[in-house]
């Protein structure tokens, strides 16, 4: 056998060419700090920043942009999350669509697209997921960034090894990191405490009425394409439930668990007064049975595998071979956002919020994402 | 003469069904006001009962964990079909605390004699085999039931409600069970 030994040439070769690999993979991972453009419609009042209510989060990586939407008449104030759980993209790209595309007409309306921003500027470790995703419009590809359930480690660590949330409920100790189990937050916690009690400032000062975090879930989970609602919520939630069956939307409803703390669903109801919701859709990319993750698996939604665990009746929603799309996905988002505020309407007029210019969602279905996507720079 | 008795097999077989097709397709009011809406299985539909029964105009209690003393002026019992296990987490229970719970409302309302009202609004997604259990168990009481069609996609329902001559009311969706729901009570 032929014996190879190295010498300095050898060695620096292959040291320039370790820190070539290093530099360009490094460049790569970091353009995930660089948040992707949103193009805010006409019908936007102000844009501004989380950290306004509450200074502590200015210049931290867990600052968001807050885009606020009045109407000319007073009525309801409403909050929608997006972006959460950064690898869950049909909650992002409802909140851009909504942003891109509606007037309010009454009430109030508050958007925060990408709620634990600091989770989009990573992607979760061994899963070879996707940087980004690419949606298709008329003038080319809008690219969004699929990130991590989780803040960057980068930006909070080391992660306890049993987390006490400030709800007071033990949990996992990566839990630290997850937005939706740190509610009500603490000012002087962790980065997502942090943000978590800015959000709820943001609810307190504004006086929302109703609060709608989007979120999707994996197939094989039990809670999905569901309404999940606080007990201050539930004829609204029930209302808004019999809307989006009329639309031809297959959903049910989950009672927010009493027990279960720190969730959005339940600590912006306990701990603010507000009727607080959480949507879900069936999103293969983020589940356990999926094959090859790509950005065709998040925005076309097909995988040979989820189909085959569908016909085998491993799934709580069927999956069948022409996939769950993303287009779908916010499309029953859209739904469940009008049949909420036509439901608050219904039950306290003068909280109503009427908003036009919300994205059809069969014209969603129907059409895509890309005809009511601002087009790319 | 074993043709004559098939044929005579045949045609009973048919009366019945057309008998029972017949109670599935009128609802007749049964019931009177007011009513203890309750779940078995701690399901979130109960409170889309609790909606359609308030947009019916019926005079209604909801309640989740509902005790046979609950049952102290009122006429119609309620009883939402499905179980939810986060539903019963979130109760403290467990579907054998939930399935004596529920036990001992419907053996109290027999003793009372309340007619039980049966709903399944969950459709195909809340059933399962503990949903099929607490159905097995107590739809066979009911005086009607009202379930949401896909629910009802494998029979199930039909089954148990031929073989104990219980009216029987499909609806598309959830939204479907205002008007029969509204009739099943007498004004």
């Amino acid at each position: 056998m032929k014996e190879i030994k190295g010498n300095k040439l050898s060695a620096a070769f292959f040291f320039l060419l370790t820190l070539t690999v290093c530099f360009f993979s490094g460049r790569s991972f970091l353009s995930l700090h660089q948040p992707e453009a949103i193009f805010p419609g006409p019908g936007l009042t102000e844009q501004k920043m989380l950290s306004s209510y509450f200074p502590a989060l200015k210049n931290t990586p867990g600052d968001t942009a807050v885009y606020f939407f009045r109407g000319k008449e007073e009525g309801g104030r409403v909050l929608i999350l997006g972006g959460t759980h950064p690898n869950e993209p049909a909650g992002l790209v409802t909140a851009v669509l909504l942003i891109e595309n509606i007037r309010l007409e009454r009430g109030s309306l508050f958007i925060v697209p990408r709620a634990n921003a600091s989770g989009f500027s990573h992607s979760d470790p061994q899963e070879g997921n996707p940087q980004r995703f690419a949606v298709p419009t008329p003038s080319g590809q809008r690219l969004f960034r699929l990130g991590s359930r989780l803040t960057n480690p980068v930006h909070q660590w080391p992660d306890p090894a049993i987390y006490v949330n400030p709800a007071g409920q033990k949990l996992s100790g990566m839990e630290a990191r997850n937005l939706n189990r740190c509610y009500p937050g603490r000012a002087k916690g962790n980065l997502t405490e942090k943000v978590a009690w800015a959000v709820m400032e943001l609810i307190r000062r504004e006086n929302i009425d109703l609060g709608i975090d989007l979120h999707e879930s994996a197939p094989e989970y039990p809670v999905i394409n569901a309404i999940v609602f606080h007990e201050n919520s539930s004829e609204l939630a029930a209302l808004a439930l019999m809307d989006i069956q009329a639309q031809g939307f297959d959903i049910r409803l989950e009672a927010s668990p009493a027990n279960l703390r720190g969730l959005s669903h339940r600590e912006w109801g306990d701990h603010a007064g507000v009727k607080a919701i959480l949507l879900e859709t069936p999103n293969a990319s983020h589940g356990r049975l999926k094959g090859k993750p790509s950005s065709s698996l998040i925005v076309e939604g097909k995988d040979k595998f989820y189909t085959r665990a569908s016909r085998l009746g491993w799934l709580f929603v069927p999956y069948g071979e022409e996939g769950i799309p993303l287009s779908l996905r916010v499309a029953r988002h859209l739904a469940g956002v009008e049949a909420l505020l036509a439901s608050l309407e219904a039950l306290e007029p003068e909280k109503s919020v009427i908003c036009g210019n919300i994205p059809p969602p069969h014209q969603v279905i129907e059409k895509g994402l890309g005809p009511f996507l601002h087009p790319p720079d | 003469m074993t043709q004559r008795l098939t044929v005579c097999l045949g045609l009973t077989f048919l009366l019945c069904s057309g008998a029972a097709l017949s109670a599935v397709q009128n609802t007749t009011a049964v019931f009177e006001e007011p009513l203890l809406i309750t779940s078995a299985g701690q399901n979130a539909e109960v409170q889309l009962a609790a909606v359609l029964a308030k947009r019916a105009g019926l005079d209604y209690i909801l309640s989740k964990l509902a005790t046979a003393s609950d049952l102290e002026n009122t006429k119609t019992l309620t009883l939402v079909l499905g179980a939810s296990l986060k539903g019963l987490g979130a109760a403290g229970l467990d579907v054998d605390k939930e399935r004596e719970r529920v036990r001992a409302l419907v053996t109290e309302s027999q003793k009372r004699n309340i007619p039980i009202l049966c709903l399944h609004l969950g459709g195909e997604a809340r059933r399962g085999q503990q949903t099929d259990d607490l159905i097995a168990e107590f739809l066979t009481w009911a005086k009607m039931a009202i379930v949401v069609k896909s629910g009802n996609n494998d029979g199930f329902f039909t089954k148990i409600c031929q073989a104990k001559n219980i009216p029987l009311i499909e609806v598309g969706k959830t939204a479907d069970a205002l008007e029969p729901l509204r009739k099943a009570f007498k004004r």
